[in-house]
């Protein structure tokens, strides 16, 4: 076990030093001067040719490259240009906040998923079921910013329940905290909860379909007994999924967070990207591609604890 | 497909009986959502012909409601007609959608069929490099490159061509190695067929049909990206029309006249949701059993 974590590690490593390219790269090209603006307007030439040299962009792009990813590798990820302070912990601090929406929408997904694709696989022909599927296909399509629309207005303006914005009122504490997250949460866990209940409903049909199910119900165990054993062998695939979703959440909530004003990573990217901020930028879509690599990491580890065979494949 | 029908194989059998009952009797959701699609694809080419110059408003008829004065979705915050903006929004948003799908399309497809008949060394090399695309979160990387490119159509096909790319290089792939060391295959390389011809002639026919079910669920997906991308600023520049930008701009009057970005956001949704449902109903029609999501 020990060392197919090992071995999933070590072949994290090249991916990562992948992203980190691709990651310098896409900034690099970003249009604008970074020397003017941090410069700000009226900085003679002197100033933004001293500037420049400083900041190392004087030396070719593989040497730049280099600097980046050694005084990344050392925790410094350069200084915020729009609001000059350490680019690390204000990413850092957003990336926190996004942890908690992300962790929040996790368990609606879970919740929800769950229970559409349950009916859906345990009552396939009923109305129910039919209904619990066609809301799952329905909610894989829907764009998050249309349902935050949705929910704002049907749900936060007409019955005045769920704030609009931000993370704390002005009491503060969880239930707070649980309250102003609450449509933030919902709105982003809705797709993932559709495809959380396609794939339950799709494995729960396919294991109750199975030999050892007959096996099961010739020895006469319960029928409640019986679902345990199937719901068991729906449980790698469902991981495996649900793993994906947390890094699409990770990685989604960008709008979610845009249009409820939530302090997470997706709303200091969108804000960076517009003024240019490359240092927050770089470090905003390398933390963000670091946990979802992590991510995987941790969903394949655990999938091999629950299936032997991914184990010694 | 003739070498399909010759080989005998059990399981390229089951795929040729597969696609035979497609064809004779497609369920009924892929007509109807086909024709939707169509005819959404139809108001992307004709869409701005029809509607005229929907990028000057009358500030004196700003924020009509449904049906007033003769605006059948009533106006924006400038004054200009909603139903027009939309028809005339169709084009981006119908180009942002499919182009990136066909193009990543055709160049995933090509990578994933090679790296499924290279050597092993050449196979890890495609799919380790991809591996680095997927690691980062889809709509993250669209953003990132959208954002160095700038505003335009055209950029925003590139940034979601590219994203793209990996998950259906991806597909091609595992389609692909589960051909080798099928007869069929081994009869035509005996017959001293070369790769390009193999990969024309054996694999591309039998990959195609779930490449075709997973890029029409990705057209719904792009148009959701696309929209996306406009409304965070990134996309169409104003006062162009485009569906994601419309919501971007008529936002402001949320609290006020909320129907106004509400329709291209519930507009959009539903295209999306249209071209979802055509790929299920393609899929079951296939027979692709593959979660392809």
């Amino acid at each position: 076990m020990i060392r197919f974590v090992l071995r999933r590690l070590g072949y994290g490593v090249p991916v990562i030093f992948g992203v980190a390219v691709i990651v310098f790269a896409t900034v690099k090209i970003i249009p604008g001067d970074p020397v003017a603006l941090l410069a700000g307007a009226g900085a003679s030439e002197a100033t933004k040719d001293e500037l420049r040299s400083r900041m190392g962009l004087d030396d070719n792009l593989v040497m730049q490259f280099w600097h980046w990813l050694t005084s990344a590798l050392q925790g410094d990820l350069g200084t915020s240009i729009a609001q000059h302070r350490p680019a690390l912990p204000l990413v850092a601090d957003a990336f926190g906040n996004t942890l908690i929406l992300a962790a929040y929408a996790t368990v609606l997904a879970l919740l929800i998923g769950l229970i559409l694709g349950g009916v859906a696989g345990l009552r396939p022909r009923s109305i129910a079921g039919r209904v619990c599927s066609a809301i799952s296909s329905i909610s894989v399509s829907a764009p998050q910013y249309s349902v935050a629309l949705l929910l704002i207005i049907y749900v936060a303006l007409n019955t005045g329940m769920f704030p609009v914005s931000g993370m704390y009122g002005d009491g503060g504490g969880f239930v707070d905290l649980l309250w102003h997250g609450f449509l933030p949460a919902l709105t982003s866990a809705l797709v993932p909860a559709g495809v959380i209940g396609r794939v339950f409903r799709a494995s729960l049909l396919d294991a109750l379909g199975m030999d050892f199910v007959e096996a099961l119900r010739a020895r006469g165990l319960s029928e409640r007994r019986v679902l345990v054993h199937a719901v068991h062998n729906t449980l790698p695939s469902l991981l495996t999924m649900a793993g994906l979703q947390v890094g699409y959440l990770l990685g989604g909530v960008v709008f979610v967070e845009t249009i409820f004003n939530w302090p997470g990573l997706g709303l200091l990217l969108f804000q960076s990207i517009s003024a240019r901020d490359l240092p927050v930028t770089q470090a905003g879509v390398l933390i963000s591609a670091l946990s979802f690599v992590l991510i995987n990491i941790v969903v394949d580890t655990a999938h091999a604890l629950i299936d032997s065979r991914v184990r010694t494949s | 497909m003739t070498s399909i029908a010759v080989s005998g194989s059990e399981s390229t059998q089951a795929v040729t009986h597969a696609r035979r009952r497609g064809r004779r009797s497609l369920p009924w959701t892929v007509w109807v959502f086909g024709t939707v699609a169509g005819l959404m694809v139809l108001l992307g080419i004709f869409g701005p012909y029809i509607s005229g110059d929907v990028t000057a408003g009358n500030l004196q008829d700003r924020l009509l409601g449904i049906g007033q004065q003769g605006h059948l979705l009533g106006t924006d915050g400038q004054g200009r007609d909603v139903l027009g903006r939309l028809v005339a929004g169709a084009r981006p948003s119908m180009i942002a959608a499919i182009v990136p799908v066909l193009a990543a399309g055709a160049i995933g497809s090509a990578v994933g069929i090679a790296a499924g008949m290279a050597g092993q060394r050449v196979h890890s090399l495609i799919m380790r490099t991809l591996d680095v695309f997927y690691a980062f979160p889809a709509v993250l990387l669209a953003i990132a490159i959208a954002a160095s490119l700038g505003n335009g159509t055209l950029n925003t096909v590139i940034s979601l061509s590219i994203v793209l790319i990996p998950p259906i290089a991806r597909i091609a792939e595992t389609e692909t190695m589960q051909l080798q060391g099928m007869d069929f295959m081994e009869s035509a390389r005996a017959s001293g067929a070369g790769s390009v011809a193999i990969a024309r002639r054996q694999i591309l026919p039998n990959v195609l049909p779930a490449l075709i079910v997973y890029c029409t669920t990705l057209v719904g997906l792009a148009l959701v990206f696309a929209g996306g991308l406009s409304f965070l600023g990134l996309g169409v520049a104003p006062p162009n029309p485009e569906w994601g930008q419309m919501i971007n701009e008529q936002r402001q009057y949320m609290f006020t006249n909320p129907t106004i970005a509400l329709i291209p956001a519930v507009v959009i949704f539903a295209a999306s949701l249209v071209f979802n449902l055509l790929g299920d109903g393609l899929r079951d029609a296939l027979d692709i059993r593959r979660s392809t999501r």
